[in-house]
């Protein structure tokens, strides 16, 4: 079963529905008995980081997702925000541990060299530079949604392994073993985001 | 290098529960939901221009629900927004972002509340404006039926600043005309704010998405009319584009 974490923060019925389409057995998690269950986690998950630590800490969801991924070994997505949420910190209205699943931190995109607009919202290309197992079968150039105005910086440079430009580069696909993370929205860009969800199924 | 797509959006509005057409802000032509192409077009605005006492509220939160079943882009909706409820419920319903308009303008500390909750980029401003004698606009609540003293630009800097993550400015003077859309004022509301713009109002042609774009800095061109968005049209519309340089998503 692939839980997708409910930590009541945005539109998770898109999430579940494009992991229907694809045929999977999807189910809303939100208790640490159901993530528990579940052989493979997507978080989800829009909006600020702090709320979203937050609501994962008050459920008693972080401690269940760490054990799980970490001690299990079980596959964890993080989708936008739920990417974000992998990071050891944000600075997003003011410093916030996160999961600290994949070492590194949380910034704000930075345009002001450019005069690029943020919030970045819109389908943007993206560019693999490193293996990357969530990026099988997925075309070169390949435009992906966004919606973000923070993005993860790994520590460690090789889990980086697809950037997108906005202003900037910054890292668009994290991955480390089993862990990955999106800041695009695989549910919300067509084919190629399905592409994603397939290769992600697949694992 | 990587570049941001202008994005091509559909914008579908229901009256009663009734998809229409619109024409100087009022229904003109009705159609069904199945001409909308599902893999072409950038994102999908919804829009509830039911008067207050109609009909139709659960069709029109059962064709959110639909999009978001089938259509695998962002779906904005919005109509009658008042409350942190009414959010919930449209949220509930599968939209991604919720767009509004009257309601900010009663209660401008509702954007504030809704970015809060759920973060900018869930919080769509729409600006209906038009022309003034002077040459300038004025922004219409009530769905184009109230005007508020306010100007287009001042009040999309004052959105931004309360928590707006995108601002969707519609001239209600072009609204179904196919004139083209209002490049003075999309321009400046696009140049007053560092937010995304999407400009509605006008579109009759390629061309004139074309005309958007090149002289303008708006992010999304949106679209009503039902000849552009029958099967094959959004994916005519954006080749068309992209052979003028346009920076477009194409599959």
């Amino acid at each position: 079963m692939i839980g997708v974490i409910d930590y009541g923060l945005g539109n998770l019925r898109s999430v579940v529905g494009a992991l229907g389409k694809l045929g999977a057995s999807a189910e809303l998690v939100a208790t640490p008995q159901a993530v528990a269950r579940a052989d493979k986690l997507i978080l989800p998950g829009v909006g600020a980081f702090g709320r979203g630590i937050n609501n994962l800490r008050e459920r008693g969801l972080d401690a269940v997702i760490r054990d799980r991924v970490l001690t299990a070994g079980i596959p964890i997505l993080g989708i936008c925000l739920g990417m974000q949420l992998l990071a050891s910190q944000s600075s997003e209205f003011g410093q916030h541990p996160g999961l600290d699943l994949i070492p590194g931190d949380v910034t704000r995109l930075t345009s002001d060299a450019t005069g690029e607009r943020v919030p970045h919202v819109g389908w943007n290309t993206i560019r693999q530079i490193e293996f990357s197992r969530l990026l099988q079968g997925v075309s070169e150039n390949a435009y992906f949604y966004h919606v973000h105005s923070f993005h993860f910086r790994p520590k460690d440079e090789t889990a980086a392994v697809a950037e997108c430009t906005h202003g900037h580069a910054f890292c668009t696909v994290v991955e480390k073993g089993h862990i990955f993370g999106a800041q695009f929205h695989p549910e919300k860009s067509q084919r190629q985001g399905l592409q994603v969800l397939t290769n992600y199924l697949a694992l | 290098m990587t570049a941001l797509s202008k994005r091509i959006v559909t914008v579908l509005t229901f009256n009663n529960g009734v998809l229409f057409r619109t024409k100087l802000f009022h229904p003109d032509y009705r159609y069904t939901l199945n001409f909308v192409d599902a893999w072409s077009v950038d994102e999908i605005v919804v829009l509830d221009v039911t008067r207050q006492g109609g009909t139709g509220a659960k069709e029109f939160h059962d064709a959110i629900g639909g999009f978001a079943s089938r259509c695998f882009v962002p779906l904005a909706a919005g109509g009658g927004i008042r409350t942190l409820d009414d959010v919930a419920r449209f949220l509930d319903s599968g939209a991604d972002k919720i767009v509004i308009n009257t309601g900010a303008l009663q209660r401008p500390s509702l954007i504030t509340e809704i970015a809060e909750s759920y973060g900018s980029q869930c919080v769509v401003l729409s600006i209906d404006a038009k022309q003034t004698a002077d040459g300038g606009y004025e922004v219409y609540a009530d769905a184009g039926s109230m005007p508020t003293g306010r100007r287009p630009r001042e009040w999309a800097q004052e959105a931004e600043q309360l928590g707006a993550g995108e601002i969707l400015i519609t001239s209600i003077d072009r609204d179904g005309s196919l004139e083209g859309y209002d490049l003075n004022l999309s321009s400046q509301v696009a140049e007053a704010v560092g937010i995304p713009v999407l400009a509605l109002g006008g579109c009759g042609s390629w061309a004139h998405m074309q005309d958007l774009f090149s002289n303008t800095s708006v992010d999304a061109a949106c679209t009503q009319n039902i000849y552009h968005f029958t099967e094959t049209s959004i994916r005519s519309a954006k080749s068309f584009l992209s052979k003028r340089g346009v920076a477009i998503r194409t599959e």
